[in-house]
């Protein structure tokens, strides 16, 4: 009973430091920023203000459009889904090379998203590189303003998107298809299976859990990941529309004079997304466990 | 199974690879070739070859950029905050992963739960603090932040890690009578050494990519990081295309020569938790 006791004291000891520091970074300033989404606060004094954050966040007709914002890039993700789940099925077929093009996919997943952003802006200028293409082959007159219309800026900030999550899709695909044992597929070689039936009936059944997991973690991304590219590319303009509900907060706790509380219920709404999200990829994941 | 399949099969799964692997690397290719232009002859033509290679970009940004300085800020910031989390995590790894006591795994829980709060939803209170503290615009709040908001993935890792060190090999340390730090020192970090080399590189990465943390704390210019100040400082010259295109291509070495050393690693470390 000693030694449990002083193995108990040593266990609590150890985990004393990473709960400080958590308390002190996370958790506090959780419950900070829950108290001043109260309140009218401009980092020296609040005055508490009840739901008034809330109720203008809600009805302002602001929220629509960030969330609107977040909801392209979510849409987007079935595109990049099939596009990552193609090139793995290829470069499964083990072509001659497949090690060679996985690295090469998987560059643009190592930069970071400023330098793909601030890269993409200049390739999308109006005399820039994109331009310069579609015009020699006689798509469009070679003066499209990418990045002031809405439709296009949000085609160039998806772009950006798929340039670097197609690295991470064909990487975590083929680890998932490496995993399937080879008997299944000899067996369906046996039983006469051509490449397609093999395709629907044992790839992507098998692929499922890989599947979940690749929507689910790029979902949350779409909420909480997107601040330093539309910082790179658009600054959220045209107006605010491309601007997300992460960008958003950061314009009002770091742009704006004042409104920290507004920032701060913001702050919160997006807290409940994200957990929401996690609650979904926990109830998907353990579905698919087994 | 090649040899089985048609020709034209074979061609067209090529030229699909081929044509996604240019869209792919031609950016790179664009970032690193104008970056040793002059502006004059880049916006002749943004597309082409640059018609004498210079070097003066590079140079303007040793010179007139600090470069050195911006690569050392971010290389003692990054190294700083890992050392740190790294002593965070260690002890509250290998409480959880052999130790038994009560809450254990409630607390645990507590800690996986914290990796999906968003960052951007505790920066408030932090920056107020930081500014209280004296921290603002002074590496100290960078280090801590990013140490700290590693923390809970990190002990993720390890605590994975650490459950298959063998107990064998822990109770022959109770037996030699050395203390739990001596445990820790001699034994469970030596037997980590692979989960704390992915977790450098993942760490150090991640931060060295970061915008939003150090654009937040830092202002003065000379104690900004590299991505920060790519975005920041040299967004100043946004009409010198070639300059700016230096600058990233600068930035993005160092993840490059990381991935291309000790691509490995890295894929062990993506893989974790997206099969099984």
């Amino acid at each position: 009973m000693h030694f449990r006791t002083k193995e108990s004291m040593t266990g609590y000891l150890s985990l004393l430091p990473a709960f400080a520091a958590l308390a002190a970074i996370v958790f506090y300033p959780m419950v900070n920023t829950f108290f001043h989404s109260f309140t009218k606060w401009n980092g020296a004094e609040s005055h508490w203000i009840g739901l008034r954050n809330y109720t203008f966040i809600f009805t302002n007709g602001e929220l629509w459009t960030l969330l609107r914002n977040n909801a392209v890039f979510l849409l987007s993700i079935p595109g990049i889904l099939l596009l990552s789940l193609v090139v793995s099925v290829l470069l499964f077929e083990e072509v001659r090379g497949w090690r060679f093009f996985r690295s090469l996919y998987y560059i643009p997943t190592i930069l970071s998203s400023v330098v793909v952003g601030m890269l993409m802006k200049m390739m999308f200028s109006q005399s820039g590189v994109v331009n310069q293409l579609l015009h020699a082959l006689g798509l469009t007159d070679g003066k499209t303003e990418w990045l002031t219309q809405v439709p296009t800026a949000f085609m160039v900030l998806v772009f950006c998107f798929y340039w670097q999550t197609l690295g991470q899709g064909a990487l975590i695909f083929l680890s998932g298809l490496s995993a399937i044992s080879h008997e299944i597929f000899e067996s369906a070689d046996l039983d006469g299976a051509g490449w397609w039936q093999r395709l629907f009936h044992i790839t992507i059944p098998s692929l499922v859990p890989t599947i979940v997991y690749f929507t689910v973690t790029n979902a949350i991304y779409c909420f909480i990941g997107l601040f330093s590219l539309v910082y790179a590319v658009t600054q959220g303009g045209p107006g605010r529309e491309t601007t997300p509900i992460d960008y958003m907060i950061y314009i009002k706790a770091f742009q704006t004079p004042d409104q920290l509380g507004y920032a701060s219920a913001l702050s919160i709404v997006l807290f409940a997304i994200a957990l929401l999200a996690s609650w979904v990829q926990i109830r998907l994941s353990n579905r698919f466990q087994d | 199974m090649a040899n089985r399949k048609a020709l034209s099969t074979r061609i067209l799964v090529y030229a699909i690879l081929v044509a996604i692997a240019i869209v792919d690397f031609y950016p790179i290719v664009y970032m690193a070739v104008n970056s040793s232009r002059t502006s004059v002859d880049f916006f002749q033509n943004p597309g082409g070859l640059p018609d004498s290679w210079r070097l003066d970009n590079f140079k303007a940004l040793y010179y007139r950029f600090d470069v050195l300085r911006l690569f050392g800020n971010t290389l003692l910031d990054a190294l700083l905050a890992f050392a740190v989390t790294i002593v965070l995590s260690v002890p509250a790894s290998f409480a959880f992963a052999k130790l038994r006591f009560p809450g254990r795994s409630g607390l645990y829980m507590i800690v996986i739960a914290t990796m999906a709060i968003p960052g951007i939803t505790f920066v408030i209170p932090n920056f107020v603090l930081m500014s209280r503290l004296g921290l603002v615009d002074h590496p100290g709040s960078v280090i801590l932040i990013w140490a700290v908001t590693a923390v809970p993935s990190n002990i993720f890792l390890l605590v994975a890690l650490m459950r298959g060190i063998p107990n064998e090999v822990l109770e022959a340390g109770k037996i030699d009578g050395i203390s739990y730090i001596q445990t820790l020192a001699r034994i469970v970090m030596p037997l980590s050494v692979p989960g704390i080399v992915t977790l450098a590189i993942f760490n150090t990465t991640g931060w060295w990519n970061d915008l939003f943390t150090p654009l937040i704390f830092l202002q003065s210019d000379d104690l900004k990081t590299m991505t920060v100040a790519v975005a920041t400082i040299l967004k100043r010259f946004d009409t010198d295309y070639p300059l700016l295109l230096a600058g990233l291509f600068m930035t993005s070495i160092p993840p490059i020569a990381i991935y291309i050393a000790l691509q490995g690693h890295i894929k062990k470390g993506l893989v974790i938790g997206s099969v099984k």
